[in-house]
């Protein structure tokens, strides 16, 4: 099974490499009104362009009527923890800001602009991301190096008056927390009686416990685990976090009731569920600690390319539910299901900002897309167009419940609207690539 | 916090002082090179700390909670030749423990050097730590004290720090 992944990862690594530099990019501003002769620049452009512009003087918030600003985000990263490449420069991400863009145009018809910066600060950075807010309706934070990602949203979502979204924070903790109800509903568990067992405390980990709190889980039944052992207030490096890491001290001091000490051997003892968002496995932790979790254990471990541990090593263990970040296993947590419709929801709704409320909003939405949740399937998978819509409607919805929302529409309005504007976007799409205008693979090579 | 007894440190505190003590000293470390925690030091620093508990020149203080030190401040009486007020008490070791801490210790443990500080007619309290200890300056600045002093510091290349 090793051996077949990888001779896959190597056939998409050299492919990639070669369409990048056939299709040169993979995303263009193409325009969307008529043009019948030139004469309609007047309209478009000068003379006819200034009283628009005059309009928007006398009330910014017309920028989103009268420009596509509605539809626009930032994908926003300064490329300091690009995928698992670490900190390769604002240049080097581009290539992922695309792939990201493509996904947030053709599954939730958001116009996503790739934004990678220099910045030699995160105060720097603050100040960039501030001074693009009139261009966009929404900003996505995009594989920003841990802790500054979360200094970053924090302030930018406190600052600014469109929604601030990191998706390796937000993204990965809806899915997964999206999953685990799921999860909960198959092994009849209570959210507020579980014990869960965080392995990793990077972006996507910490991120989720504040949602689980959020979702209603007990902070005293979840323990975090990291390189250095069970996280809690006496830890030797517990001063450096309260200075370097705020939102990770708070969890030492706020989870892990009964103080355990230890590693994860000892975390997971009576556990039920075990979320991994860890270095890329196989091994990376021992599936015999499985036997040590309580009955119907629920094991998610998330690494990417391999699992921490095998699905069948985690079964074979005693785990009744395994869910992994890969499309060849069932029950595949992965962000995709949720930022493209979280993104058409909010700007449907044009909200002010996004927070934990709508995010639990936003996986109950995710969770309940699955009619009957069953052992091998917790989650959607992405072909489940019905999805993206559904989630943006909800997502909408609450917003406008919290009173983050700039515009009243019923659940049924958003759902109606966001379906029409991504079946639009991809009805373009497809018909672009069906007359050849979006130029075929070289060769017509085989579709994977 | 309530049921938090603040008193002087007795020899029997010394194994948890000097816990906190290094803690301090290692979360230092991280701000500078040139805070190095001597690991090798610690018997001397048990027979320093065990030298000064009842010397004048010191105040040590614990906060303990349900028969545990919780906290522990310790300052210098220092003699001002030049200025008045003629005596300062400079607070150089300060730490409260982790779980302990937003609870108001801090503060209660500044109160009581103050007024042990008032019997002798000091009044005058200045704190020391690292410029980019950005907590203790939130903390003090949040109790109405202001920087008054920078110590500025460059090692030769045969020093600790590369």
């Amino acid at each position: 099974m090793i051996m077949e992944d990888q001779e896959r990862t190597e056939k998409y690594n050299e492919d990639a490499l070669r369409y990048s530099e056939y299709f040169k990019g993979k995303i263009q501003t193409i325009s969307k009104v008529p043009v019948r002769s030139l004469d309609d620049f007047s309209i478009w452009y000068t003379p006819g362009v200034a009283a628009v512009s005059k309009k928007i003087a006398s009330d910014p918030d017309l920028s989103f009527e009268l420009t596509g600003r509605w539809n626009s985000i930032a994908i926003l990263t300064d490329g300091t923890r690009v995928l698992g490449l670490g900190n390769i420069g604002p240049e080097a991400a581009m290539p992922v800001m695309e792939g990201k863009a493509l996904i947030f145009n053709y599954l939730g018809g958001v116009n996503a602009i790739p934004v990678p910066i220099r910045v030699k600060s995160r105060e720097e950075f603050v100040s960039v991301a501030k001074a693009l807010e009139p261009s966009f309706g929404g900003i996505n934070l995009e594989d920003i190096e841990s802790p500054k990602c979360f200094f970053l949203l924090e302030t930018l979502q406190k600052e600014m008056n469109i929604p601030v979204w990191h998706d390796d924070q937000l993204g990965t903790a809806s899915i997964t927390l999206a999953g685990v109800i799921n999860a909960l509903r198959v092994v009849g568990k209570k959210i507020d009686q579980v014990k869960v067992v965080f392995n990793g405390a990077g972006a996507a980990n910490i991120a989720a416990a504040f949602l689980f709190k959020a979702a209603g889980f007990k902070m005293k039944n979840m323990i975090l685990v990291d390189s250095k052992g069970i996280l809690q207030p006496e830890r030797e490096d517990i001063d450096s976090l309260m200075i370097n890491n705020p939102w990770k001290y708070q969890l030492a001091i706020e989870t892990n009731g009964e103080r355990i000490k230890g590693d994860l051997s000892n975390a997971v003892e009576g556990a039920d569920l075990l979320i991994s968002a860890a270095k890329s496995g196989p091994d990376t932790i021992d599936s015999k600690v499985v036997k040590k979790m309580n009955k119907d254990a629920v094991v998610f471990v998330l690494a990417n390319p391999i699992p921490e541990m095998w699905p069948e090593e985690a079964k074979e263990n005693g785990a009744r539910i395994v869910a992994t970040g890969r499309s060849d296993f069932s029950n595949q947590i992965n962000n995709s299901l949720v930022f493209p419709g979280v993104f058409r929801g909010v700007l449907d709704a044009r909200a002010k900002g996004v927070n934990f409320d709508v995010m639990v909003a936003a996986s109950y939405e995710i969770a309940n897309f699955v009619e009957e949740p069953s052992e091998e399937k917790i989650v959607p998978t992405m072909e489940e167009w019905e999805l993206y819509p559904r989630l943006a409607s909800a997502v909408a919805s609450k917003t406008v419940e919290l009173g983050l929302a700039r515009k009243n529409d019923s659940k049924e309005g958003f759902y109606r609207r966001a379906r029409e504007i991504i079946e639009g976007n991809r009805n373009i799409y497809s018909k672009l690539m069906d007359l050849g205008l979006i130029k075929r693979m070289p060769n017509g090579e085989h579709k994977y | 916090m309530v049921n938090t007894n603040i008193r002087r440190m007795k020899k029997e505190d010394l194994p948890e002082v000097m816990d906190q003590l290094l803690r301090l000293k290692r979360l230092n470390s991280e701000f500078d090179c040139s805070f190095t925690v001597s690991e090798e030091s610690k018997p001397d620093i048990e027979k320093y700390l065990t030298k000064i508990l009842n010397d004048d020149a010191h105040v040590l203080l614990v906060a303990e909670y349900s028969s545990r030190v919780v906290g522990i401040l310790m300052a210098d009486i220092l003699f001002r030749i030049y200025y008045t007020p003629k005596y300062e008490a400079r607070i150089r070791e300060f730490y409260v423990m982790p779980e302990y801490r937003r609870k108001g210790i801090g503060k209660m443990l500044i109160e009581a050097l103050r007024s042990t500080l008032k019997e002798r007619d000091i009044i005058l309290i200045t704190a020391e730590f690292p410029s980019l200890n950005l907590i203790a300056q939130d903390f003090y600045r949040k109790l109405g004290y202001r920087e008054i002093v920078s110590i500025y510091g460059q090692t030769s290349t045969n020093g600790p720090c590369p």
